[in-house]
């Protein structure tokens, strides 16, 4: 090589290196710099704004950190009542929506060869005007995600103008089982609040209230306050369901009875009640007690396999208190759902829990509207001819049907379909033009997510791509149309339409600020929050007829019933272009990017599976194939599936991974309306195998106590740890002195290391403390880590080969469940215990692992060569290495194409190949705001410093702060008699404290 | 070490000129079989050296590393090789000192596989690193940015000890050569006349030279002799001084010292067999050589199979659950096959040296080291990967499969010791003319020509 070229290939590499550093589009050519700098932009300086998350129908309030125009971190918004500042793994990942490098980067149509080809928006616009035009209309339908605010009205009234009423909501998880139940009990078809926090004792009957169903965050808050131990208090939790899902991990008790059972079970409880009065049973309940009185706890025992001593110990302990049944979760959802849900609701009027802990709101039809039942009624007409254009925004009907429903071949009948879809998912693979909306994060919009709640959605940034917003098309659309449609808006944008209903809104407030300030504020906030007392509902004239046809589900011969519950992590599916989510193990299985059956280790045994297996599940209306996961969480005689994958479109992430479960359910609405996610089926071993693509090595904690937890019995009733210890020095053998002295002086040698670097306590010692009372192992944190700390998806090739790089995991342990002993979950974040003693420290060659004075142990990246002895040395094996060149774009392991790489985080080093790299407590974090307090010159205040996981937990299970502080949180947690650190006996000291989780076994 | 000085087999002494005659024989024109071997050895580098390059493009991933076994084949060639040094130093210098006759016939193809066997140690911690361009940063060199080396830890201590060791088996090896260079100087014609006499560093014999000389040879065997037990003693601490069941043990030091002894003479069988025979060294070269190399043999696989016993039994006695369970996974977990490859190999196989038919067939003693060699490698890997695989935390329990990579660059580390071998077989004298004289009887009067 000469000169000329060594200098050549020099600047290629630099040169490429500098692109990626510098995260230039191709737009930019010229490096102007600011003149005259916008407002409130300051280089290195972040700013937050207010808006809403529309992942999931829940709504929670964000708070978008953004740095230099772009959005790099999406938080809770504290003054949501929502979310109270936390979010779920889904919220955090909205970012990678906003950032797909599959999106839809601007209007495409379907060529003659059927292919998509870009075209401008005016002439699209000017098709679509020609088709709507054409089509008379009721032959124009457009159907719609789940949507509360203005944008709803929106649709409805265009629509209106384009006289058509043919709208339809299509949200997978829709609830239709629990809206129906509503109805028939309480006359009110809408969903209530839970009070998570007041109950003390929660009773949930397949309702997976922490992951999926209705508000996760908030009940996770609500939950965490009822069920957290504190001050020799604690709720207690009862899950009833034949699979112990994410939710049932954090139960005192789980179970498992006859699939489809429950309803007798609710019904048995309310009997008991009843019976004997075990609570102030409202008068109006009295007029069920014959048909309650048919349902005794004998014949539900026969019925659910449930012992009839349990089912009086439940109805005991459930009439003792503040308490609340949930039901109507999507993974309960079998054919008769309805009924159980009916059940529940009867439970909780007899018991008093209506108004208490299960509080309607002021309006009887807000939130969910629509159902499965309106998408056949649509797919019926598609198929006879009789859609002429069809509108899709913001659902994947295409994906998330049953296959039995056939709604990808009918879409082939429709005159023209418009897809409004970011991704080109399914449906929008199907559709003839693509008008890509914005992003949520780029978009004008509201959102009711429940009563007493309007939040507001603003753009934090200029669009990525070349799209547009749904309501600016629907409006420009009736504007070019004219005529009954045009007369209709006056508005000129959808923001305009927005600001218009806001100010119907205030005029309904009696609201007298200028709108101005009315609207300035609701923006800062990210919505309003408006009070109204609780709409008393009384049991309805329908109530003994939703329980009278309470027929257990009995799955027809076969051997197995299928459960095809609801991913916490891809939700309906709409997660499995997100790497973060694809990557995040599941809370219960931890296995990523995949499907997979879960399977008792016994029936496996019968059958001949073992994990890794690919198994064929046929039932009634299809097969599909994927891994087996062996899983003692289950009963015998049921398999499960989670939902959210088998895309066979919808980008890169998501494309051709795993099976698509709903392939396995009827496409017959069941009599309520929805989706049955029961179904029966037959399994068959295919003889073909693969290696699961999960982080866990053994799910056992072989007696090490890593996980510990205690009863809530021995925390009241014993007397202090301290005592114990003592006593137990008593018993132990006698040390001579002089012995002991020796003792005394090596030990105080060897904790010297753990004081080095903190002079004699002028520093803080960083420390957390983390409640495994309160933890439900949701895995947000895990999530928001990824995104603080530019932490790079690796793909399941390499979870395979356990590279995941994941800084904070959370570790899954299974305790019993063998020898008829009660299965036991137990879930412990595991990140870098950053010790006072660390393993690492010493054996690093280059001083690469380093503590510095405030007691982290830090890791230089660009010192290290990666000789990995740090990670072979440490006992929590928290410590991982850059395999591969992940941010080398023309590498195979690129972990951000581009605009991917956009949300990362300026303040975090985005590591090279060949170094390791662990949990930094949130380093970033702790400087930025030791910088603040210096420059505002005031010390730093417990609680200043908030580290990313900490941030989002939405059980508010972890404390960071100053151990060195006596009037820190974390320094009282610390001595907690609760606490302890793992494997403290190999002298690391970790400034992690655990707080044992808890369990109230108290039995009334 | 008395006893396994002397001779058995009584045989016609060869002359002084014979001695040198024969030696120079083997450095004559090599035959189209060498050039073939040479051709397959560097090919089997090439593939290894490519391998290499496609490691550093594009990362460590490519190899098998599944954590938490973030240490694989490649510290395992490295304790491999490093061990296989260490006969080398034994015989030449340590027998050179106890005066055992019988090892100038041997000495210099261990001396030789020593050298040879640092250079391709040396390589592995270079290949397995992370950053390989960034290796110079473990040597504690003057630099404006202040950064200095932890000399706390045993990857320094490692690189000081192979670093020395290379020196110090290189100058020996080379001082012990000069002689026989010279002798070999003499009857040579061409390039390697030229190369002799440089390398020869003026030899002429005299006696103040031979004074000089075996003063040096003296002191270098002193200086070499601690390294035997220093430089796998230090290597062990690698794995001693960390807090991994099943590293974390005192016995290490011994125990890999002996292991290294004992890997190390295997290898010197398994060159001297083949050596002998191409190169006609039959008469030098006899079975009483072998039983020796037996003997030392046998010792050491039995303090190897002590080891094992003792490491078994403390896991045990301690009572400690993390050591237990690490035992216990090793003779029963996923890799029970390497653990009782390993086993077999170095503790049970051993016992047939017992019979002396065993220890004086050429054949038996060929086969046994092999044997000796594949289960040196496996205690290796049992003891780092292994261990590695099943540490404190249960849920990041791993298993860790070695991927093609990982074997290519494990054949070229062959090919390359086995390039320097050929090169310098067929180049310098592979048997001690100098020291082969030295043990046979005087001649008498009237038959010395010289």
């Amino acid at each position: 090589m000469d000169r000329r070229r060594f200098l050549e290939v020099l600047g290629v590499t630099g040169g490429g290196t500098a692109a990626l550093a510098g995260c230039s589009t191709d737009q930019v050519e010229k490096l102007i710099p600011y003149l005259v700098p916008p407002e409130h932009q300051v280089p290195g300086v972040a700013t937050y704004y207010a808006t809403t998350c529309r992942e999931c129908p829940a709504g929670c309030g964000l708070h978008v950190r953004v740095r230099e125009g772009r959005a790099v971190k999406v938080e809770g918004n504290p003054e949501s009542p929502v979310n109270r500042g936390r979010l779920c793994a889904r919220g955090q990942a909205s970012l990678q929506g906003l950032y797909n490098p599959d999106r839809v980067r601007g209007p495409m149509a379907r060529t003659a060869d059927g292919r998509f080809e870009p075209i401008t928006w005016d002439e699209a616009i000017a098709r679509l005007a020609e088709r709507l035009a054409a089509a008379s209309g009721d032959q124009i339908w457009f159907v719609t995600g789940h949507e509360t605010g203005t944008f709803d009205r929106l649709v409805d009234e265009w629509l209106n103008g384009l006289r058509s009423n043919r709208r339809v909501v299509h949200e997978p998880f829709a609830y239709e089982a629990l809206r129906r139940a509503n109805r028939d009990v309480f006359n009110v078809s809408a969903l209530p609040t839970y009070d998570f926090a007041a109950a003390t004792y929660v009773l949930s009957f397949g309702t997976d209230f922490l992951e999926t169903w209705v508000s996760p965050v908030e009940h996770a808050r609500g939950f965490s306050a009822g069920h957290g131990f504190a001050e020799g208090r604690m709720g207690r939790y009862v899950h009833i369901e034949p699979r112990m899902s994410m939710t049932a991990m954090s139960a005192d008790e789980w179970i498992a009875p006859v699939p489809g059972s429950e309803a007798l079970l609710a019904l048995a409880l309310a009997h008991i009640i009843m019976r004997d009065r075990g609570a102030a049973v409202p008068p109006d309940a009295l007029r069920l007690r014959a048909l309650l009185a048919a349902h005794t706890p004998q014949g539900a025992a026969a019925r659910t396999g449930v012992a009839v001593e349990t089912i009086e110990r439940l109805a005991r302990e459930f009439a003792a208190g503040p308490s609340l049944a949930v039901a109507g979760g999507i993974g309960a959802q079998h054919p008769q759902a309805h009924v159980t849900a009916a059940a529940v609701n009867v439970l909780n009027y007899v018991a008093g829990n209506v108004g208490r802990t299960v509080r309607f709101g002021p309006e009887p039809t807000v939130a969910f509207g629509g159902g499965y039942g309106d998408l056949a009624d649509l797919t019926r007409a598609m198929r006879e001819g009789r859609v002429g254009v069809l509108l899709v925004h913001g659902a994947n009907p295409a994906y998330a049907s049953p296959a039995g429903l056939g709604f990808t071949d009918a879409m082939g009948r429709v005159g023209f379909t418009v897809s409004f879809a970011r991704f080109l998912d399914e449906t929008a693979m199907a559709a003839h033009l693509i008008l890509p909306d914005h992003d949520p994060l780029e978009q004008w919009n509201d959102a009711e997510p429940r009563a007493n709640v309007t939040a507001l959605q603003q753009p934090v940034m200029q669009p990525v791509f070349d799209t547009r917003q749904t309501g600016d098309i629907l409006l420009a659309m009736a504007r070019r149309m004219g005529g009954r449609v045009g007369a209709r808006f006056t508005a000129g944008s959808y923001k305009e339409y927005l600001q218009q209903s806001w100010q119907a809104l205030q005029r309904r407030l009696r609201n007298s600020q200028p709108f101005d300030v009315f609207w300035a504020e609701a923006l800062q906030r990210g919505g309003i929050v408006t009070e109204s007392p609780p709409r008393p509902v009384r049991l309805g004239i329908g109530a003994a007829g939703a329980i009278g046809e309470a027929t257990i589900w009995a799955a027809p011969d076969e051997p197995f019933t299928l459960i095809a519950y609801p991913s916490p992590v891809l939700h309906d599916g709409r997660g499995a272009n997100r790497p973060w989510l694809q990557e995040l193990p599941d809370p219960v299985t931890k296995v990523t990017w995949s499907t997979w059956v879960e399977i008792h280790p016994a029936t496996a045994r019968r059958l001949g599976i073992a994990e890794g297996d690919f198994v064929e599940v046929t039932s009634a209306a299809g097969t599909v194939t994927a891994p087996a996961y062996l899983y003692p969480g289950l009963r015998e005689d049921v398999v499960a599936m989670p939902t959210g994958q088998g895309h066979t479109a919808f980008g890169r992430y998501a494309q051709g991974r795993g099976a698509n479960v709903y392939h396995l359910l009827s496409a017959e609405p069941m009599a309520f309306g929805g989706v049955a996610h029961y179904a029966a089926v037959t399994i068959r071993n295919t003889g073909r195998h693969e290696r699961l693509a999960k982080t866990e090595g053994r799910n056992r904690q072989m007696g090490r106590g890593i996980a510990r937890a205690t009863t809530l019995g021995a925390l009241v009733g014993s007397e202090t740890p301290e005592a114990a210890h003592e006593e137990h020095a008593a018993h132990a053998a006698p040390v001579p002195e002089r012995i002991e002295h020796i003792l005394d002086e090596w030990q105080e040698a060897q904790y010297a290391e753990a004081r080095r670097g903190n002079y004699a306590g002028e520093h803080p010692r960083w420390a957390m403390a983390i409640d495994l009372s309160r933890c439900t192992g949701c895995s947000a944190c895990v999530t928001a880590c990824y995104a603080e700390n530019n932490i790079p998806t690796v793909g399941p090739a390499l979870v395979r080969h356990g590279r995941e790089m994941s800084w904070l995991r959370i570790e899954r342990y299974f305790e019993g469940g063998e020898h008829g002993e009660p299965l036991e979950t137990r879930v412990i974040p595991m990140l870098c215990q950053h010790c006072g003693n660390a393993p690492c420290e010493p054996v690093c060659p280059v001083f690469a692992a380093y503590h510095t004075p405030d007691g982290l142990n830090a890791q230089v990246y660009n010192r290290c060569v990666g000789t990995r002895y740090c990670s072979n040395n440490c006992p929590y094996k928290v410590r991982y290495f850059n395999w591969f060149d992940y941010q080398a774009p023309q590498d195979p392991t690129f972990a951000w194409p581009e605009p991917l790489h956009w949300l990362l985080n300026p303040d975090v080093t985005v590591r090279a190949k060949g170094v390791m790299e662990k949990c930094t407590f949130c380093v970033q974090r702790i400087r930025g705001v030791q910088h603040e307090a210096r420059l505002a010159d005031r010390p730093l205040r417990d609680g200043d410093v908030v580290t990313a996981c900490q941030q989002t937990c939405p059980s508010d299970a972890i404390v960071f702060g100053d151990l060195n502080d006596p009037t820190s949180r974390v320094h009282d947690l610390a001595a907690d008699r609760r606490g302890y650190r793992v494997l403290e006996e190999l002298n690391t000291r970790p400034a992690i404290t655990y707080l044992q989780k808890v369990r109230n076994t108290r039995e009334a | 070490m008395a006893t396994l000085a002397q001779p058995r087999t009584p045989v016609t002494p060869p002359t002084y000129a014979e001695i040198t005659r024969d030696v120079a024989a083997t450095l004559g024109n090599p035959s189209r079989g060498y050039y073939i071997l040479l051709g397959f050895v560097l090919t089997v580098l090439a593939i290894g050296v490519g391998a290499l390059l496609y490691q550093i493009r594009f990362g460590l991933g490519v190899a098998g590393y599944t954590p938490p076994v973030m240490w694989g084949v490649y510290i395992t060639n490295f304790v491999f090789w490093v061990g296989i040094a260490h006969s080398g130093t034994l015989i030449s210098a340590i027998l050179y000192l106890f005066r055992s006759a019988w090892r100038t016939a041997v000495y210099r193809t261990a001396e030789a596989m020593t050298v040879f066997a640092v250079l391709t140690a040396g390589l592995f911690p270079l290949i397995h690193i992370g950053r390989i361009w960034y290796a110079y940063w473990l040597f504690p060199y003057p630099n404006q940015r202040q950064l200095w080396i932890n000399f706390k830890s045993p990857l320094v201590f490692d690189v000081f000890a192979v670093s020395t060791y290379l020196t110090v088996s290189t100058l020996f090896l080379i001082v012990g050569l000069i002689p026989d260079i010279a002798a070999v100087r003499d009857v040579a014609t061409g390039w390697r006349k030229k190369l002799y006499r440089i390398t020869a560093l003026g030899w002429r014999g005299t006696d103040q030279q031979w004074r000089h000389y075996l003063k040096a040879y003296l002191y270098l065997a002193a200086l070499a002799t601690p390294l035997v037990l220093s430089v796998h003693s230090v290597v062990s601490w690698d794995f001693a001084v960390s807090i991994v069941p099943g590293w974390h043990a005192t016995i290490f030091a011994p125990y890999f010292v002996a292991g290294a002894i004992y890997s190390g003479v295997a290898l010197v069988v398994t060159l001297l067999v083949p050596l002998r025979k191409v190169f006609r060294m039959e008469r030098y070269i006899t079975g009483d050589h072998f039983d020796n190399l037996a003997k030392l043999l046998m010792l050491t696989g039995f303090i190897v199979g002590y080891a094992y016993a003792t490491e078994y039994f403390l896991a045990w006695y301690s009572g400690n659950q993390f050591e237990r369970a690490a035992f216990w996974n090793r003779a029963f977990g996923d890799y029970w096959w390497a653990t009782w490859t390993m086993i077999i190999c170095n503790a049970f196989l051993p016992l047939f040296l017992i019979f002396r038919k065993v220890r004086r067939s050429i054949p038996a003693m060929f086969v046994l080291s092999l044997f000796v060699n594949l289960g040196m490698w496996f205690e290796r890997f049992v003891i780092i990967v292994v261990s590695l695989s099943h540490e404190y935390e249960p849920y990041a329990f791993g298993h860790y499969t070695p991927s093609w990579v990982e074997w290519a660059i494990l054949c070229g580390s062959f090919a390359w010791f086995f390039t320097w071998f050929l090169l310098f077989a067929k180049n310098f004298p592979t048997v001690s003319i100098s020291e082969v004289k030295e043990i046979i009887p005087m001649p008498r009067k009237g038959r010395a020509h010289t």
